[in-house]
């Protein structure tokens, strides 16, 4: 298995806010290890690795993970707590999951 | 959980219905979902329902009842269900969560702090628990009502945040490119009941501690959770054209 972390950094060189607390929430856990690359999509660069591969698998958010296993269709992951249950067997409480979903998708205030 | 493959049909389906009426796009929905349901929040999302039930009278409707709904909602809520003759689900939060967040923060913690804890207990929760149950839901989200937020409101996608594990959901939101004025006038025209708060100048509904009403030239989201300044929220990937 091959895992995959794309963490952004935004036009004007500053980094993703999400992507860091992702990045120190993993490392506290001791995640960080777990994970093969981390590879960066530069918003001012399209061809930077992280772009290309936001582009193949049509992603639009960041962080993502990408877990690849031999003989089968890789894995795209766009929720932490999704991808740390499912690859890591981590364990996540619904308060940081509910976190999680209103901070990714904001548009769910007016629901 | 993201299958590449699918996400590229989304994003064509997403291209042809954007061209389509949020009724044809309620059709297609219904069409390709038999476990589907629409999420009513008591405002002028009702156009869905009367959408909806001109195709399928049976239609699943749920209602987020957070507990501090104006009691002109809870009325509307009930018009409905009557007007309709449809079953409305009206989800509830966990009492005990609810108890514990009173007990700790008080009743309104989110003028203190911000609106999420108590949105996260109230009604997204819920909606999470609710969203276990089907295979696709419809919502009455429009671009126009956030240019921060929903500004790219897509008319089908892939819920990855609500799925169940290993499972797929689909969301619709029929209204995406419809302004309010289209709702409206979908109103007017259709004698279709509306909240009585709208007539006293509520432009957006949710719950009464969070919600006022807006004067003219204000845009709706004034009138939610005022006292918050706007957080800049970016996780998007966005592109910028560099000339190499």
């Amino acid at each position: 298995m091959k895992i995959t972390m794309v963490k952004k950094i935004f036009a004007d060189g500053a980094p993703c806010k999400k992507c860091a607390e992702v990045e120190a929430k993993m490392h506290e856990a001791g995640q960080l290890e777990r994970l093969d690359q981390v590879i960066v999509a530069d918003e001012a660069d399209p061809q930077s690795d992280g772009m290309l591969l936001a582009a193949k698998y049509g992603v639009d958010r960041a962080p993502f993970f990408v877990v690849e296993r031999a003989g089968q269709p890789p894995e795209v992951f766009t929720v932490y707590f999704q991808f740390v249950k499912k690859v890591l067997n981590a364990t996540t409480t619904e308060d940081e999951e509910l976190e999680e979903i209103m901070n990714d998708n904001p548009d769910l205030d007016f629901i | 959980m993201n299958n590449p493959a699918r996400s590229i049909d989304l994003t064509d389906i997403d291209t042809e219905l954007s061209q389509q009426s949020p009724q044809e796009i309620i059709r297609y929905a219904l069409e390709n979902h038999h476990n589907i349901a629409i999420s009513f929040s008591g405002a002028e999302d009702v156009v869905l329902i009367d959408m909806a039930h001109k195709i399928r009278p049976d239609i699943q409707v749920f209602s987020l009842d957070t507990g501090r709904l104006h009691a002109e909602t809870y009325r509307f809520i009930e018009q409905v269900r009557n007007h309709y003759g449809i079953n409305i689900d009206v989800v509830m939060p966990e009492a005990a969560r609810v108890e514990k967040l009173v007990v700790e923060k008080g009743l309104f913690s989110f003028y203190e702090d911000d609106h999420k804890e108590c949105c996260g207990i109230r009604k997204i929760a819920p909606l999470r628990k609710q969203l276990l149950t089907v295979d696709a839901w419809i919502t009455g989200q429009r671009k126009d009502q956030s240019p921060g937020t929903r500004a790219a409101v897509p008319v089908i996608q892939d819920d990855k945040a609500f799925a169940r594990p290993d499972d797929k959901l689909t969301k619709f939101n029929p209204l995406a490119n419809w302004t309010s004025e289209q709702v409206w006038d979908y109103i007017r025209s259709n004698n279709v009941p509306f909240n009585e708060l709208h007539d006293r100048g509520f432009k957006s509904i949710g719950c009464e501690p969070c919600t006022r009403p807006t004067g003219p030239g204000q845009h709706e989201r004034e009138g939610r959770w005022w006292w918050e300044e706007a957080t800049k929220k970016e996780c998007g990937l966005h592109a910028v054209n560099i000339s190499k």
